[in-house]
């Protein structure tokens, strides 16, 4: 066990390195405006001034070598173009904490109807639930996100009688922000649910539980539920760690100030060390989540660490 | 006890001994010996089953995916042959009135632009005629009214509005605007007493209905061969003519965008543009994720090299992939496609793996290696064979994830610039106007084209995916 996780740690820490490296040098490939407020008034010699005051004429691995020291000392720049010679971890430890509430309260909507919804389509497989399901989710699925959103939107605050942008004092906007945030993981929680179950379904202990006469309704909770549950609790925690990251498009849509539009806006005025920092951040959520989330299936599913061996996930 | 065991196992003995007596004797009456038959002989080895005519077979089951498919193919054909068609608009052309100039912007979606018709010899107003070709804004006034003069003119009162009053005047009735072109005096000290005399001091300009001036403009526009203009310079009609919303008799379907583009031919040069990439995109997932996949699943040695290859990449989330490539390069077809293959061939490359790690030491494939079969003809005809079904799955998801894709990406800023319509950013413009309700039409009709084929795309895949699954034949 203990060999496992730190075989994990390990790889999980190499595959960041990794990550951070690649994103790096790709970043430095980015177009030099990004880094100038004023770029249009400035000629050649006051651009290359600036540049080697950034250090970005130095060969790449000394670069590197300075962000990763500025890293460790919690440092991850100043903000060029957003909010000119911001430090951009006070940028983001203002603009976080947004969209965490939201993407908490979305995470609890998501698992509170995604996984009722999803045990009610396995349990009724081709009835009602079934049907209604598999629309809801073929039709969340297909079409891009931005389509439903907007139009969620648009009839929602009519229908509402709301103004069409957040604002953090009247609840009533908080709704469908929260709401739509949460459509698509209620989609994808119903349908790997449904799937895991029917997996479950399949096997010989429930034959044989059915066989003992073990009732269907104590069949699905005790038995089924609990088993086709545990391949999904390993999204959890990356689900609950990428509600720093906030959604784009939401927090753009209905202008709400949170990390998700911070990247649409410093890409539309392209502020490169933003970008820079916001996707840095972003990799490294995904990664740490996942870590986490195999480290909490080796804790609740013993068998993980033995039969797992190095390979694709 | 065991006096009733032995007296079972006894009576057990006696009976299957007289089934084997019965069966010894009666033998020629329960069977037949049979003539050879070589025809009968050649049956022996043959078998009805075909992959493909039973994938058809079930696809065929499911009626849902089979309308889809009809109405994706429908849809296809037509974007493809929309501009070989009669009296489309081209999508880039920017549509002006061709009097005044001014872009016909906003155009409301109209299957029938015909304002009104008017009877031959009917004066417009507000018509020059210079030639016999091409249309000519007229005002939606109804003829019959002198010109203007300096006396004032009398007229009956008939019906009173705040903004349009119903009037007679020289045996034509019609709406005038109320204190507006025509100053009305001497109204009476309850104008809603009708009828009653008033005057004007020019000759009021009479619509036949009342009509928002501000909205539509009284620009009607009418064809100029129906047009003539009488010494005096007043313009009439020739014949039964149609006043127009729109200078043309083709409509705007969709309507117009906010420079005075069609958004028919948009929408349809926009899901060109964004099923070209789709296909490309899918095209591209195959090629790379099979080339990887065969090649990560056959060839041990490469396994570990591309395994770590493969988590680095899967770990950084997709979207973060695909802003920081179109960041980097400038916005264009070509950088979406790299930035969406760049990533897609994931999938596919790890499920043919794992389809050849299960398949690769199956014994025929042992027997050809033995026999010397080239590893790369064992790939192409003992292997890939198996993974057609979920390739095509694969494939015919790519199309809506990258449609989806190019919609995300418009929409953060980094998509194609409005001179390539896509899907993606006909939505992104539709979006910004979504707050005045007249306008919304801008949004809807792209939004439907997409949602059609993205629905399409995905139900007709899952469907094929499970026609193609061997476990569902009959």
């Amino acid at each position: 066990m203990l060999k496992y996780i730190a075989k994990r740690l390990l790889s999980s820490l190499l595959t960041l390195f990794i990550i951070i490296v690649v994103v790096f040098v790709l970043l430095r490939q980015m177009p030099i405006e990004g880094y100038f407020d004023n770029f249009d008034k400035l000629d050649a010699k006051q651009v290359d001034a600036k540049l080697t005051q950034l250090g970005l004429k130095d060969p790449i691995y000394k670069q590197l070598w300075s962000f990763f020291k500025n890293l460790f000392n919690g440092d991850l720049g100043l903000s060029s173009r957003y909010s000119k010679d911001t430090p951009i971890t006070t940028l983001i430890a203002n603009k976080a904490p947004l969209s965490i509430y939201m993407g908490l309260m979305s995470l609890a909507i998501s698992l509170a109807l995604g996984i009722p919804l999803g045990a009610a389509m396995a349990r009724s497989k081709s009835g009602f639930w079934d049907k209604f399901g598999t629309v809801f989710i073929v039709f969340i699925n297909a079409v891009p996100a931005a389509v439903y959103y907007i139009f969620i939107q648009m009839y929602g605050t009519d229908a509402m009688r709301i103004p069409m942008t957040f604002s953090r004092d009247n609840w009533l906007t908080w709704i469908l922000p929260v709401v739509s945030m949460s459509l698509g993981s209620i989609a994808s929680n119903a349908m790997w649910l449904r799937r895991y179950m029917l997996d479950e379904m399949n096997k010989d202990y429930v034959r044989l539980a059915r066989a003992k006469g073990v009732s269907s309704r104590k069949l699905m909770m005790k038995h089924i539920f609990r088993n086709a549950f545990v391949p999904m609790i390993q999204y959890i925690p990356a689900s609950i760690l990428y509600t720093v990251s906030g959604s784009i498009y939401i927090e753009s849509l209905y202008g709400i100030p949170g990390m998700g539009g911070l990247l649409v806006d410093v890409i539309g005025r392209q502020d490169n060390p933003m970008v820079q920092a916001l996707v840095m951040i972003y990799s490294s959520i995904g990664i740490i989540g996942l870590l986490l989330g195999d480290l909490l299936m080796a804790v609740l599913d013993p068998r993980i660490s033995f039969v797992k061996k190095d390979g694709a996930r | 006890m065991k006096g009733l065991f032995e007296n079972k196992k006894r009576r057990t003995e006696d009976s299957l001994n007289a089934a084997l007596k019965q069966k010894q004797y009666d033998e020629d009456a329960y069977f037949e010996r049979a003539e050879y038959d070589p025809f009968a002989g050649e049956k022996a080895g043959y078998s009805d089953y075909s992959y493909w005519r039973s994938t058809f077979k079930s696809f065929l089951h499911n009626k849902v995916a089979l309308i889809m498919l009809v109405v994706l193919a429908v849809l296809v054909l037509f974007t493809v042959i929309q501009p070989l068609l009669p009296g489309q608009y081209d999508a880039l052309t920017i549509n002006n009135d061709p009097v005044t100039g001014i872009q016909l912007q906003n155009q409301a979606p109209s299957s029938t632009t015909v304002y009104m018709t008017v009877p031959a010899g009917t004066e417009l107003l507000g018509a020059r005629v210079k030639g016999d070709e091409g249309w000519y804004a007229v005002s939606n006034i109804i003829g019959a009214v002198k010109k203007p003069t300096k006396k004032p003119s009398t007229f009956t009162v008939l019906e009173y509005g705040e903004d349009w009053c119903k009037i007679e005047y020289e045996g034509v009735t019609g709406y005038i605007m109320n204190n507006f072109q025509t100053s009305i005096q001497k109204i009476p000290e309850d104008p809603y007493a009708v009828p009653y005399e008033c005057y004007s001091n020019k000759a009021p300009k009479i619509f036949n209905a009342p009509v928002n001036i501000s909205n539509s403009g009284n620009s009607l526009y009418a064809e100029a061969q129906y047009l003539r203009e009488t010494e005096d310079g007043t313009v009439v009609t020739t014949a039964e003519t149609e006043l127009r919303n729109i200078p043309s008799s083709q409509p705007f379907l969709f309507g117009t965008n906010n420079i005075g583009q069609d958004l028919w031919a948009l929408v349809w040069q926009g899901t060109r543009t964004s099923l070209w990439i789709g296909f490309v995109v899918a095209l591209f997932e195959a090629l790379i994720g099979i080339i990887i996949g065969v090649l990560w699943g056959y060839v041990r040695a490469l396994d570990r090299l591309i395994t770590e290859i493969y988590n680095v990449i899967d770990n950084i989330p997709t979207t973060i992939i695909l802003i920081l490539i179109s960041y980097i390069m400038r916005p264009s077809i070509s950088t979406l496609i790299f930035a969406m293959s760049l990533t897609r061939w994931l999938g596919m490359a790890r499920f043919v793996r794992n389809q050849i790690i299960i398949i690769r030491d199956r014994d025929y494939n042992l027997a050809s290696r033995c026999l010397g079969t080239e590893p790369s003809r064992i790939m192409l005809r003992n292997l890939l064979p198996y993974l057609v079904s979920v390739i095509m799955l694969r494939m015919a998801l790519a199309i809506p994830g990258a449609i989806g894709s190019e919609v995300f990406i418009t929409y953060i800023g980094l998509g194609l610039d409005v001179n390539t319509p896509s899907l993606g950013n006909l939505i992104n413009e539709g979006r910004k106007l979504v707050t005045s309700p007249s306008l919304r039409y801008q949004l809807i009709f792209p939004a439907i084209v997409l949602s059609v084929i993205t629905i399409s795309f995905y139900v007709i895949g899952n469907a094929f995916a499970d026609a193609a699954d061997p476990k569902n034949h009959l």
